[in-house]
């Protein structure tokens, strides 16, 4: 399989997105915008039909209103911040129904659109392999460099701008990247499947992991396989790359879960004697003159 | 020296004010409790104070320094109840341990000095027994020690918060005012405390701020020098 030269862009395509996406996904899940990554998808696909219709640059239109609506969300999200996925669903609506119009005021171009819907992974050419590699090095280097705000405004936006953390900043360059990642992978997974490779990793290393950094290299590793197999099975069986990646995420996601609970339930019938002693050595607050060295 | 001042605030989440002429001045070293009863816009204060949100007229001055001459940092406790992320992966160590993170540049590595202090904080609140636990795996008592324990962990010139003892035991409450009173007296920080119930914590205070209603509606602020004394309207 993999000496066929398709098979090998495929594999670092898919690889290079499953470990990008999978770790956006983490942090779009935490802070309750899963749906982020569909709503860009479809303004993505509303600049990809501007592009054609204007005669320029599909892939680069697309890319260039993803990253204008992830800005959009963003000043959206400011007016409605108890309800974050409302922004979501107020630019998800205006970035579909332009898609949709701009499609339809020219049904010669059809065709082109249906891979960008479902996407081509193993017909990905090398400067999507290229975009998307680049995207991928910025991720990484966001991700790390910023792992210590991200960590903070993920879990609450006012004590990170209480401990000084430029928030606004962050969260705009935030999701400046998740337009970009979602531009560069469209054309590879589709717009109807880029969700899940964002989606369905980090669900499952949510539920699994117990330290943040033990979630970002779980949701890695699912990604990951979840690529790997689903490109494997697909080419073994002749299904489409973008589905079967996709039910292979389900798969795993659901397999996941169910061992999860059984392990909590033979956890809970056989309760660890550190657990017991831990939960025991738990009280009240000590008095302070018990203990002077208090901070 | 002054670390945090409003004046002449006037503030609202629809079109009529909730906070009316509110004039607050927070000194260093002290430790002021803000009381009032329920909607009287007592975490609206802190937060205008902390800078979360804009007031429509007055102005908010929060120091940039501390009193050393360092960059003054701000322990933050929301109420928890409504807030706590539970489902987040994070233990209770590293939960805590982040607090560290506001110290120095984002990028500089933890040192021992930085898990000593995470340690500190941990049995500071009783909570280091559980620090493999996962966040979400604690009680709601448990989840308002963890968020005290992470702002001591900050080793916080201000520590603000927004009714901190709900939901502790009684034995807990006298203790954790007594940790309060130590940040203060001992270690010379300053503690701004939203709280309903004062008989336990007054003794250990140095000055209440309550929230009263105006004749005309809004809610302003009266203040006293010491707990005993009579409320003297300054807003």
């Amino acid at each position: 399989m993999l000496h066929y030269d398709f098979m090998q862009r495929a594999f670092c395509a898919g690889g290079l997105i499953a470990l990008v996406a999978s770790v956006l996904g983490v942090y779009l899940m935490l802070r309750r915008q899963a749906l982020m990554a569909d709503m860009l998808s479809h303004v993505s696909l509303a600049g990809v039909a501007a592009g054609v219709y204007f005669g320029m640059n599909p892939t680069v239109s697309g890319f260039v209103m993803a990253v204008l609506g992830s800005i959009a969300v963003e000043y959206v999200r400011r007016v409605y911040r108890s309800y974050s996925e409302i922004s979501v669903a107020i630019i998800m609506i205006g970035g579909l129904s332009s898609a949709v119009i701009l499609m339809s005021l020219n049904k010669s171009v059809n065709v082109n659109f249906t891979s960008y819907l479902f996407g081509s992974v193993v017909a990905v050419n090398w400067t999507e392999l290229t975009l998307m590699f680049a995207v991928a090095l910025i991720g990484a280097c966001y991700f790390w460099l910023f792992r210590r705000p991200l960590y903070h405004l993920t879990f609450d936006e006012d004590t990170a701008t209480t401990g000084g953390f430029p928030v606004r900043r962050i969260t705009l360059s935030f999701s400046v990247l998740t337009g970009m990642i979602v531009a560069a992978a469209m054309p590879i997974v589709g717009v109807l499947l880029v969700s899940s490779l964002i989606v369905l990793p980090a669900a499952l290393a949510i539920r699994i992991a117990r330290s943040f950094a033990s979630a970002l290299w779980l949701a890695m590793a699912f990604g990951l396989a979840g690529v790997f197999s689903g490109l494997t099975a697909s080419y073994e069986l002749s299904t489409p790359p973008g589905g079967t990646i996709a039910l292979v995420l389900l798969a795993f996601l659901v397999a996941g879960i169910g061992i999860r609970k059984a392990v909590l339930w033979i956890a809970k019938s056989r309760p660890k004697a550190e657990d017991l002693a831990d939960e025991a050595a738990v009280g009240p607050i000590p008095r302070i003159h018990e203990d002077s060295s208090a901070v | 020296m002054l670390i945090a001042s409003l004046k002449n605030i006037r503030f609202g989440y629809t079109d009529v004010p909730c906070l009316v002429d509110a004039n607050i001045e927070i000194r260093s070293g002290e430790f002021v409790a803000v009381t009032g009863p329920n909607g009287a816009a007592k975490t609206t204060l802190l937060r205008l104070a902390l800078g979360l949100l804009q007031p429509w007229e007055g102005s908010v001055e929060l120091a940039s320094r501390n009193p050393d001459g360092g960059k003054l940092t701000v322990g933050y406790v929301p109420q928890q109840v409504a807030s706590f992320n539970g489902g987040f992966p994070s233990t209770v160590w590293e939960f805590v341990r982040s607090g560290r993170h506001v110290r120095g540049s984002w990028f500089r590595k933890l040192k021992a000095s930085d898990h000593e202090q995470t340690e500190q904080a941990l049995r500071n609140v009783g909570l280091w027994g559980l620090r493999h636990r996962k966040i979400g795996e604690l009680s709601g008592g448990q989840k308002q020690r963890l968020c005290i324990a992470r702002a001591l962990a900050q080793e916080p010139d201000l520590l603000v918060l927004d009714e901190p003892a709900t939901g502790m035991d009684q034995e807990s409450r006298l203790a954790f005012y007594e940790l309060l009173h130590h940040q203060v007296k001992g270690l010379g920080r300053t503690v701004v405390m939203v709280t309903h119930e004062m008989s336990e914590s007054e003794k250990y205070l140095d000055r209440v701020i309550m929230l009263e209603r105006k004749e005309d509606g809004g809610w302003r602020c009266c203040t006293t020098t010491s707990c005993s004394g009579h409320f003297a309207p300054v807003g």
